[in-house]
């Protein structure tokens, strides 16, 4: 049901830009993204129906953001994880949109010894309290954020729990 | 024969017993000290002595009643409740007669509970505030009339307390200073709100009320609780009044701050209003007090418009108003448990721009009923 | 008066739960608002990494104690979707019943608490009873009232009961009947419509940026429904419509989540008289493989999101948790500002604040 019939799918009071019905979303976002940065966008894949990853340089990954919701219209960001591993972190980023009935997870790395991504709460004020959780947890540090400042623990806590050299 | 000339006779008799034994003292001692007794023998047999142990012990008589009619109340309250929200109510203390003595328990144990006053309350205020709660209320309660011989009466005629609904209603009106007191002694934001709230409330709603009793006097052309259910023997002032009764009713509830206007005690937001800081039986008494509020309420309903103990003589009068005054608590319960809380906006919209005219209204029609001679 | 802060919580009959609440007020008007969190902080994704795959399934069942199916369904999508696992259709058929009934369950609860903030204890009396046969149902199909941990990886732990489909649909004609009782009780109510329409208001635009979802968000106007948008389980061959209502006030979200447990009923029915016959579970691996998985699905009180990274072993490397909640309660100050003190219980409580999920 989600295949076909594209122009049903069209919701209520959502505008969308009358030029792109044509094309299967998951391309055109593909090909957006691929044309905007093409040397910082790497691996993309279509997962299954509707959903997409890509991964991006994090020195693009502001504007990537900024073009997927202003011109690709991904209203809303659902969730901001950060995860450990050997030699770098990884903050995937799972943006949606309900116009499109689409997900794009967007995976930007950072190495150990400079774990900090752009802030993009200032393009979705849902992003401001997950990037908090992801500092508080993991240590991940985001640039030019409101308010970064522990939220789950204690503000005089010392570690970030998540992290695998904390033995839980 | 009323209440006072009983009581009268009651004081009489006993002060004619005790003076028995002053008067053989006074003959025997020697001296200043037979003479004392003599002299305190004389006082104690004066009429002004007697009458004012008189009224005392009328008043001591009618709270009692009332505190009895309270605790009715309060299970009344609750078990009306327990049928309306699908649950039994009180139970199993005072299995035989449904539970009634529930309410002894929890004022027992309100009782034995300890009284405690925060380190940076104002201890004056914040001991005092509850007090002047109370008393002001037992004083209103005090002053209602179950009929033309039973209340607290001065003489032994049946005419009452010349401006007895007058008194009434001043004393209803202390509460919301005590309120207010309590509140901003006990030095918490909370209960700074409520009692905020609360004077707010009632400034704007006692306005309204005190218009609608203006109609009722009108009508009767008395301040006194007999003069004003005499002038009802025809016809009872709801009929002619009927705007001036929701109106009231409506005030009532506002006054007594119950269910739709509780904003002083709103529990979801201010998690108990001006009573959070209040202690053990501090808070039972306040409790105990908002039910008794409950009842003058209702007393007064029944005396300014349903015709205060007049009805069929198959039951005695004070049983009628009594029966009458449940009713209305009733209805006033019922209005408590199925509505929701209003917003303080809102409340103090309903009682500028919803009540206060139709009091006008109402007065003005009290007004054209007087001068058409219809009453 | 002058401005004061106003901390309502951590203990606040306001919080339904554990969270602080600073308000500033002038008077009685909002001037700022601040919500602060993490007092009921388990660490549960952390708990994760130190248990097997099976074995975290009863820790996420402790993530909202108003739906707690909901959460261990997510987990098990999203380890699905890690290992590949294909559950037989007879146990998605079970789970979307169940998911139903935890719906009505958790917006009954929510029904319950705010209409005892708005001051009607009478509402969640009667909420509270009729709760009580959903869990009843729940129950017989899971073996317990609050914490089911009922979904497998690869299906569901047990089979229906007995005349678990007959009981079902007498539940949900029963539902039916109480739902238009309450409709009566509130929105027959002046002081009810007075309390919620106007109050609260949020545009389609804010509450997409800022993250709202579920009944919240389509009390706005979107449309969206995960189970519409990204279909999971069986929910494709359902019919049924996801509420919306245009308004964005506090009434709207109450509108929408009585619509939604119209649609519950709906979808109930239809579960337990389509549902076919065959295995309700397949063995599921247990070793994870390496990569990622990700289980999306509408939580009764928003999008509930897992992202799962297996590293090969027979425990999650990484579970991250997204909660609908912990994304509303940052939009307190954009909702809050401008309303009185009063509203504060009607706009938090229009959220359906449960604090074991947003805290985790």
């Amino acid at each position: 049901m989600v295949d076909g019939g594209r122009g049903e799918q069209r919701r209520e009071g959502i505008e969308r830009p009358p030029s792109l019905i044509s094309e299967s979303p998951e391309e055109r976002v593909i090909k957006a993204l691929l044309e905007a940065f093409p040397t910082a966008v790497t691996d993309f894949k279509k997962l299954r129906q509707g959903v997409l990853r890509a991964r991006i340089e994090r020195r693009d990954l502001f504007k990537a953001c900024m073009m997927l919701r202003d011109q690709q219209g991904f209203e809303h960001l659902s969730m901001i994880s950060a995860v450990e591993y050997d030699t770098r972190f990884e903050v995937v980023y799972h943006i949606t949109s309900y116009q499109n009935r689409l997900l794009v997870e967007l995976i930007t790395t950072t190495p150990k010894e400079d774990p900090s991504v752009d802030s993009i709460s200032s393009i979705w004020g849902g992003a401001n309290w997950q990037e908090r959780e992801a500092y508080d947890l993991m240590g991940v540090k985001f640039n030019n954020h409101p308010k970064l400042e522990r939220i789950l623990l204690p503000s005089d806590y010392l570690y970030h729990p998540l992290r695998k050299d904390f033995k839980g | 024969m009323n209440l006072y000339t009983f009581c009268y006779g009651l004081i009489h008799w006993l002060v004619d017993l005790v003076n028995n034994l002053w008067f053989w003292l006074g003959g025997h001692l020697p001296g200043a000290l037979g003479g004392f007794f003599t002299w305190a023998g004389d006082l104690a047999k004066s009429d002004l002595n007697i009458s004012f142990f008189a009224i005392l012990l009328e008043v001591l008589i009618m709270v009692i009643i009332a505190l009895i009619n309270v605790l009715n109340f309060i299970w009344i309250d609750r078990k009306w409740m327990g049928r309306m929200f699908d649950f039994y109510g009180p139970y199993y203390v005072g299995y035989r007669i449904g539970g009634w003595l529930q309410n002894l328990a929890d004022g027992i144990k309100l009782f034995v509970k300890e009284i405690i006053v925060p380190k940076k309350a104002d201890r004056l205020g914040f001991l005092l505030g509850p007090v002047i709660f109370v008393a002001s209320s037992v004083a209103a309660l005090s002053t209602i009339q179950f009929s033309p011989q039973f209340g607290v009466l001065t003489s032994g005629v049946d005419t009452g307390v010349p401006a007895g609904v007058l008194i009434a209603f001043a004393f209803f009106a202390i509460a919301p200073f005590s309120i207010l007191v309590t509140g901003w002694s006990s030095n918490n934001k909370f209960t700074l709100i409520g009692g905020l709230r609360s004077a707010a409330q009632m400034m704007s709603y006692e306005i309204p009320m005190l218009l609608v009793v203006a109609s009722v006097f009108l009508l009767s052309g008395s301040f006194s609780f007999v003069g004003v259910v005499g002038a009802q023997h025809s016809v009872w002032f709801f009929i002619p009044l009927f705007i001036g009764f929701l109106v009231f009713l409506t005030c009532i509830v506002a006054e007594v701050e119950i269910q739709p206007f509780d904003l002083a005690e709103a529990e979801a937001e201010l998690v108990e209003g001006w009573t959070t800081e209040l202690p053990g039986f501090r808070f039972g008494l306040f409790m105990m007090t908002s039910y008794m509020r409950g009842y003058i309420g209702g007393a007064l309903v029944v005396t300014l418009f349903l015709g205060g103990w007049q009805g069929p003589s198959l039951i005695p009068a004070e049983l009628w108003f009594l029966i009458k005054a449940y009713l209305v608590f009733l209805v006033i319960e019922w209005m408590r448990w199925s509505n929701m809380r209003v917003r303080i906006d809102q409340l103090l919209n309903i009682g500028w721009k919803r009540l206060m005219p139709l009091a006008v209204i109402n007065l003005l029609i009290a007004v054209a009923l007087k001068t058409m001679g219809w009453f | 008066m002058a401005e004061m802060w106003i901390n309502m919580g951590p203990q606040h009959p306001m919080t339904h739960g554990l969270w602080n609440l600073r308000i500033k007020v002038d008077g009685e008007t909002i001037v700022d608002a601040e919500p602060v969190v993490g007092y009921l902080h388990r660490g549960i994704e952390k708990l994760a990494e130190a248990r097997t795959y099976t074995q975290v399934i009863p820790i996420t069942d402790r993530l909202c104690y108003g739906a707690s199916l909901a959460w261990s369904h997510l987990y098990c999508t999203a380890a699905e979707d890690l290992m590949g696992v294909e559950v037989p259709e007879r146990a998605e058929y079970l789970r979307v019943a169940a998911l139903e009934m935890q719906r009505i369950a958790s917006h009954l609860m929510w029904l319950a608490a705010y209409a005892a903030d708005l001051g009607a204890m009478i509402g969640f009396i009667y909420s509270m009873r009729d709760r009580e046969v959903f869990i009843d149902l729940l129950q017989a199909l899971t073996g317990s009232r609050i914490t089911y941990n009922y979904p497998r990886i690869g299906g569901v732990a047990h089979d229906a009961p007995p005349d678990f489909a007959r009981d079902s649909l007498r539940a949900c004609d029963y539902m039916e009947k109480k739902l238009k009782e309450y409709e009566d009780l509130y929105e027959g109510s002046k002081v009810f419509m007075l309390r919620n329409e106007g109050v609260g208001i949020l545009s389609k635009e804010d509450a997409m940026n800022l993250g709202i979802t579920g009944p919240s968000l389509r009390g706005s106007g979107v449309k969206c429904d995960v189970r519409k948008d990204m279909p999971y389980s069986v929910y494709p061959e359902m019919d049924f419509e996801a509420a919306s209502h245009p308004d964005g006030d506090c009434y709207s979200r109450y509108r929408v989540r009585m619509d939604e447990m119209y649609q519950s009923c709906k979808i109930i029915r239809q579960a337990v008289t389509k549902m076919p016959a065959g295995k309700w579970r397949v063995v599921a691996p247990r070793n994870g493989p390496v990569g990622t998985g990700i289980g999306r699905v509408e939580d009764p009180r928003g999008e509930g999101m897992m992202y799962i990274v297996g590293d090969g072993t027979d425990r999650p490397y990484r579970l991250k948790i997204r909660s609908p909640i912990f994304v509303s309660v940052s939009a307190a100050p954009k909702l809050l500002v401008g309303y009185k003190v009063a509203d504060v219980v009607a706009i938090m409580g229009g959220l359906d604040m449960c604090i074991g999920e947003t805290d985790r």
